[in-house]
């Protein structure tokens, strides 16, 4: 029989057929795709990548040498006659060989290993750049982010600056999930009591896809989230922007009604304005009694732990990043949640879908288009403004009025007696000012300005958020409160 | 299980019976292999107990309502429960029918003395305030000892069922190798016990609250 | 001593105790299967019911495929989705492979060391029935529409009550439980078995590659699968009684879950791929005509993948957080675990080597095994590595990677053990024509199915999700692999109309189809009910091939150790070579003509059927409906003591005979 196939041919011709092979494999890494391992946005994924890419090497190598042996082995030694083969029973030389060259391929790998863990897993490194701290929780079925040092607290879109090492603490309430943003690192869970560390840095300015990759229960395949990388600057911003007041409503407007609609039937589990000061903590303190709330009657729980919506207007995506924030999709989602994004708590807590048989939500259309256009109505106001703007001219009660309007005390202080919006309203502030407490009028209100905190009027929380205003402009705010009888 | 098996002989050419490959019985390799699953059925519950030492968070804790000598003496009846079943196993291996009967009823009146103790330690527990479901260390106390009591009650009950098949005279010096198995499991039931006991209530007995966890006030519950 | 003479030992107590049903005697009908405890029965019981365990895991999957073929597809709801992936990893692990081992190990065992049963055939039994009521109570819970839903893995707290208020995952925890107690029970049996009954001669060192695996698999389930209970005792008294194990809200650890869970789970996965590689390492040397390359390194690779087994299970938990060191340690052992594994392969590509190698359907299917679960064996050193691990945890790239080592592997090997061993049970061949287009649809559908899978997974696509979205790049791969789903499910299918075809062919077999070289060859296909007629006296590895071909013996033992050197002991030999291929009935070599008058072989029983019930229907009552334990506990008694109470064997009139 014609031999065309001689032990060196056949590996020469098995190895470029595999080298092509693995060639077209790598060469089709689609690096573009939103969640592609080999779209390295920074260090630690290229790190973990470059180490794929080695071992892939090493197992091709291995495969060819094996898979060519099966293959050349039961080609060369097929049967041909009825001749009985020598009996071998071993060759412990052989035995030896190959026990001891994978030892030698093994710790080939194991090295970079080893030296890749210590890397990416004792917290970011300190020497490239100011660490950013972020604390990641998991909830069935969204992430919520916490900017410890910022006061900052938002969901499902997690802002970074470019450069900068970002050092998430991953913790979770309810079951475990993991959080994985694959071009920037490979993902670690989120386990309940237990605190976990990841770390990476963006390169560049984008949108990075992420998905929870631990089963978490029936919305697992949903609970997406993005990671924005802004540079610097525009971090800075997006910080001072959550600190910021929303632009005001018209009085009226659409929005203005959905902010009442909002503030009946959702605010109870969906903070809209952790903008304000001493909100930060007054959220982790609301998610946490929310929690507690639900789990002590999981059955019949009117409240549920749920996501911030400070200035939801800027998010991108709604559901946990599973559709484009659009008017139309946010109608469909308040309409009925499920429709989008099976499993949410929703529908299954909150007291308006509860109360019809379907199980939507128990609102007009117009009033669920009036929710939806106040919470895209919901970014951050002027900051420019609010850094003691500049007001000139005309008495001290008409400065005052300006700077009423234009520092956003008009967004939670009302001007008519019989409405309140989030502070109590003004209208005959003058004549309690004196009663509520051993000050006089003036000093109270001036006190109040310059230190919300002093003293809360029953029925209220403190959120007020007011920029460093000079004594003078102080002056005039109170020159211009005191006129309104 | 006691004649659970069904070994049957292997007739060489001449019709001898041919011994078991290792010379041991079947049913002794059974039983000692049964061991070894039983050692990694208890191994991970001690574990899990001890990972769990000092984590519950609320009151009682061990320090607050273990009673070490009522237990030690509860131990060294189950420890003298294992001397009995020595000697009843070698007075039936001997054929001595009356003492062979005796010491196995002498080793079931002490597992059931035991057993007492513990439905005694159980319900003195409950009552002031410790139940599986208190904290992590009542779930991992009473599965635990539950569980070892469960297999307490299993020998009494294999060794009432002996003790009988004694006084009947099915249980013989030829087949002592039924009270052997039976013995095989009480002294590892044995010897679990005394992890158990130096695992909880030596290591374990001076537990207080653990830092953040709330102090345990009797009555309180 | 012998229990042939009446009236001796324990018979009068049995006598008295009240029988319900009279003995069965009977050799055909159901009750005659019910009853049974002949290892071959028993094996043949594990093996149908695992295969159509099979096909219900196929069809779940084929479901999930068709799902998954195209993004935003809503043909299953994410509820249904989670209970499919669950039923389907479940059923695969513990319904199909676990037992579809078993029934090899049943079948096997005791032709291949030589024994006329296995240790505890009653036990034996009580395995399979356990097996069988274990299974359809976890299958039940499709019918009350309260699948299982936490995954095979059962994640707590997503797995406890506060997360998972349905009664899916209390059906899976006591399913499990009365799994675990099958299995427990059959790796003791086959434990003893081994190490006890084998035939005279027959060292440790000269036992079939199959048996060696045999065993190990049995000490791993032994020692593996009491974990388990203990994980599913403290999930079910946490799901039915409160207590706080896993209950985060009074610092349970759902971390320690997992410990335990994969302290059971990691050795498990050698339970399910030794017997498979028991398996190969019988076909591979019978294909190539040659001893097998390398038995004590072989046999000591086995054992020692056994042992390391224990110290890998953290690699699971690269992602949980176990901090460097431990991953460190956990990426170092795991690498370690693929030194006695390449190895296995090495030697396995060593046999055939020089070797006569004869492409039958089985052969194919064995060089398979090895081709596809090396595959599998390198993308695992790729997620020992624990940064790489860290993108591939969790995603499709996992899936790959253990579907190749479970369906490439185990799934591979037991398909050519299923062509391998045929005739040898039934007495009839397998046809080699659909065998072959079988192998060739499977493989290819195999690989079309799975190596896009590894894609997926580098690609971002996260495990266990119902669906994904339009943009992610998922669709195209996700789709051929579906298709290679269905091309899969094809092979099966041609296997099933090869076995109604060769089953209506019925072309005989005979003793040796083979050529082979262990012990069950040299007995009738199908074997008789005591296997051997005369137990057989062994002085070789492969005793039965040098007993067809004694001028290979010299060859074999020519470059050993001089001490190690053994002449074939002349007489019997002699005998044999006269005996060579002519011997229908090969027990006959020895000039016995006793025909298995006087082989003495255990009673029938329905007493194991009557406690595998009770103890099911117990745990069913579990799910706290009392009166059903109470139900439970009657018929458990009444096996347990109906069953201490049987003798053996029932008294023989005299003259009569039993095992014909």
């Amino acid at each position: 029989m014609q031999h065309w196939l001689t032990p060196s041919n056949f590996n020469k011709l098995a190895l470029v057929v595999l080298a092509l092979a693995a060639t077209s494999i790598l060469a089709a890494c689609s690096p573009e795709h939103p969640q592609s391992t080999f779209g390295y946005g920074g260090p630690v994924a290229r790190d973990q990548g470059d180490l794929f890419i080695l071992i892939f090497w090493i197992a091709v190598a291995v495969f060819i040498v094996v898979e060519g042996a099966i293959i050349y082995a039961a080609i060369r030694y097929r049967r041909r006659d009825d001749k009985i083969p020598k009996q071998v029973h071993g060759n412990t030389k052989l035995e030896i060989t190959w026990t001891v060259l994978p030892s030698i391929v093994i710790a080939a790998i194991a090295v970079p290993t080893i030296i890749g863990i210590w890397e990416q897993q004792r917290g970011a490194p300190t020497d490239m750049g100011d660490v950013l701290e972020v604390e990641a929780i998991g909830h069935r079925w969204w992430f919520e982010f916490r900017y410890p040092n910022q006061e900052v607290v938002t969901a499902n879109e997690m802002h970074i600056p470019v450069g900068r090492p970002v050092n998430v603490q991953l913790a979770s309430q309810d079951v475990i999930h993991s959080f994985w943003v694959p071009k920037l690192a490979g993902k670690i869970d989120m386990v309940p009591l237990n605190d976990n560390l990841l770390w990476f840095i963006a390169e560049e300015p984008g949108v990075y896809d992420g998905q929870c990759a631990e089963f978490c229960g029936i919305a697992h395949a949903h609970m997406r989230f993005r990671v924005i990388a802004h540079t610097e600057e525009g971090f800075q911003q997006w910080v001072a922007g959550m600190r910021t007041p929303p632009v005001a409503f018209e009085s009226g407007s659409p929005e203005q009604q959905g902010q009442t609609l909002f503030a009946t039937h959702c605010k109870t589990c969906h903070t809209d304005d952790s903008w304000r000061q001493d909100a930060y903590s007054l959220e982790i303190q609301q998610q946490d009694s929310r929690w507690a709330t639900w789990l002590d009657d999981i059955e019949n729980s009117r409240i549920v732990s749920a996501p911030n919506m400070t200035h939801y207007g800027d998010r991108l995506f709604l559901g946990a990043g599973i559709k484009e924030n659009s008017r139309e999709n946010l109608i469909k989602w308040i309409n009925d949640p499920n429709d989008i994004k099976i499993g949410t708590s929703m529908q299954a807590h909150a007291a308006v879908y509860q109360e019809r048989d379907d199980n939507k939500i128990n609102l007009s259309s117009q009033e669920v288009e009036n929710i939806a256009d106040y919470l895209l109505g919901l970014v951050p106001g002027d900051i420019e403004q609010l850094a003691a703007p500049q007001i000139t001219g005309g008495t001290p009660e008409e400065r005052g009025e300006q700077l009423f309007v234009s520092i956003g005390c008009n967004a939670c202080h009302s001007l008519d007696a019989d409405t309140t919006i989030v502070g109590p309203s003004l209208i005959g502030i003058a004549d309690r000012a004196g009663t509520r407490t051993s000050l006089s009028a003036e000093d109270y209100m001036r006190q109040s300005i310059n230190d919300p905190a002093a003293f809360i009027v029953d029925g209220f929380t403190n959120s007020m958020v007011v920029p460093k205003l000079p004594a003078s402009q102080v002056d005039d705010l109170i020159a211009y409160i005191s006129t309104l009888k | 299980m006691a004649s659970a098996s069904a070994t049957y002989e292997i007739k060489s050419e001449h019709g001898e019976v041919i011994n078991t490959s290792t010379g041991l019985s079947n049913k002794k390799l059974l039983m000692w292999a049964f061991l070894g699953s039983d050692v990694m059925f208890f191994g991970s519950f001690i574990a899990t107990f001890l990972v769990y030492r000092n984590r519950s968070l609320v009151g009682p804790y061990p320090a607050d309502i273990l009673d070490i000598p009522i237990t030690s003496v509860s131990t060294f009846v189950l420890l003298m429960s294992s001397l009995a079943m020595v000697l009843a196993l070698s007075y039936v291996q001997e054929g001595r029918k009356k003492l062979g009967t005796l010491w196995i009823f002498a080793v079931v009146v002490l597992g059931a003395i035991f057993l007492l103790f513990q439905v005694y330690e159980f319900n003195h527990f409950a009552k002031v305030g410790l139940t599986p479901r208190t904290n992590l260390f009542g779930t991992t106390f009473f599965i635990l000892t539950g569980l070892h009591g469960a297999h307490v009650t299993l020998g009494v009950l294999w060794l009432m069922f002996l003790g009988f098949g004694s006084i009947k005279g099915t249980l013989r010096a030829d087949n002592a190798i039924d009270l052997e198995l039976a013995g095989l499991y009480w002294h590892f039931v044995d010897i679990v016990w005394i992890v158990i006991f130096t695992v909880i209530y030596l290591i374990s007995a001076r537990d207080v609250a653990p830092p953040g966890s709330v102090p345990w006030v009797p009555g309180a519950h | 001593m012998q229990t042939t003479h009446p009236g001796v030992g324990s018979e009068p107590i049995s006598m008295r105790f009240p029988r319900i049903f009279p003995r069965p005697k009977s050799d055909y009908g159901i009750w005659s299967w019910i009853s049974t405890v002949d290892h071959k029965r028993i094996g043949t019981l594990y093996a149908v019911t695992s295969f159509l365990w099979f096909l219900v895991g196929g069809i779940e999957a084929l479901i999930m495929r068709l799902q998954l073929s195209q993004a935003d597809n809503t043909l299953v709801d994410p509820e249904l989705f989670n209970q499919l992936f669950t039923m389907h990893g479940t059923t695969m692990v513990f319904l199909v492979v676990m037992p579809l081992s078993a029934a090899f190990f049943n079948w096997l065992v005791p032709l291949q060391i030589g024994a006329r049963d296995v240790a505890f055939p009653r036990l034996n039994a009580l395995s399979y029935w356990i097996f069988l009521f274990g299974s359809l109570f976890l299958n039940f819970s499709w019918f009350v529409g309260d699948a299982p839903n936490g995954g095979w893995f059962g994640y707590a707290p997503n797995s406890h009550l506060a997360f998972n208020p349905t009664h899916g995952m209390t059906y899976w925890v006591i399913g499990l439980n009365i799994l675990g107690i099958a299995s427990i029970a059959a790796g003791l049996n086959f434990i003893v078995t081994i190490l006890n009954m084998r035939a005279p001669g027959m060292t440790l060192t000269k036992m079939p590659v199959f048996t060696w695996m045999t065993f190990v698999t049995s000490v791993l389930i032994v020692l593996a699968l009491p974990v388990l209970t203990v994980a599913l005792i403290q999930l079910q008294v946490d799901r039915l009684y409160g207590t706080h194990f896993y209950n985060t809200a009074a610092g349970g650890d759902p971390v320690l879950w997992q410990h335990v869970f994969w302290l059971f789970g990691h050795p498990e996965v050698y339970i399910l791929i030794l017997p498979a590689m028991g398996i190969v390492s019988e076909i591979l040397p019978v294909f190539s005509r040659k001893p097998l390359f390398g038995y004590t390194f072989l046999v000591f690779a086995g054992v020692a993948i056994g042992f390391m087994g224990w110290f890998v299970w953290s690699h699971h938990m690269f992602t949980v957080g176990l901090g460097p060191a431990a991953n460190s340690a956990f990426a170092i052992s795991t690498m370690a675990i693929a030194i006695p594994t390449g190895v296995k392969i090495f030697n396995w590509i060593g046999t055939m080597w020089g070797g006569s190698v004869r492409f039958s359907t089985a052969m194919l299917f064995a060089i398979s095994f090895i081709a596809m679960f090396t595959i599998g064996g390198l993308s695992g050193v790729m997620h020992a590595s624990v940064p790489t691990d860290a993108q591939q945890q969790d995603t499709y790239f996992v899936v790959a990677h253990f579907h190749y080592v479970l369906f490439g592997g185990a799934i591979m090997a037991i398909f050519g053990g299923i062509y391998f061993w045929w005739p040898k049970a039934t007495g009839y061949m397998l046809s080699e024509g659909w065998g072959k287009a079988n192998w060739l649809l499977m493989l290819i559908g195999f690989n079309l199915q799975f190596a896009p899978q590894h894609w997926l997974g580098l690609d971002g696509m996260p495990r266990r999700v119902f669906t994904y979205a339009e943009n992610m790049g998922w669709e195209n791969t996700n789709m051929y692999a579906s298709a290679g789903g269905f091309l899969m499910a094809f092979g099966v299918l041609l296997f099933l109309i090869n076995v109604f075809y060769s089953a209506r062919k019925r072309v005989p077999a005979g003793d040796d189809p083979w050529d082979g070289r262990t012990l069950e060859w040299s007995i009738a296909s199908p074997p008789p009910h005591y296997n051997f007629e005369k137990i057989p006296n062994v002085e070789h590895r492969d005793d039965w091939w040098f007993t067809k071909h004694p001028e290979l013996i010299a060859e074999y033992y020519h470059d050993e150790h001089e001490g190690e050197l053994r002449a074939p002991s002349g007489a019997q030999f002699d005998d044999d070579v006269e005996d060579e291929h002519h011997d229908e009935h090969t027990s006959d070599h020895h000039g016995d003509d006793d025909h298995g008058h006087g082989i003495h072989l255990p009673d029938m029983s329905y007493y194991p059927f009557i406690l595998a019930l009770g103890l099911t229907i117990v745990g069913a009552g579990l799910m706290t409906i009392i009166p059903v334990i109470i139900i439970g506990v009657v018929i458990l008694l009444w096996g347990l003591i109906g069953w201490s109470m049987e003798p053996v064997n029932d008294p023989v009139p005299e003259g009569a005979s039993h095992g014909h």
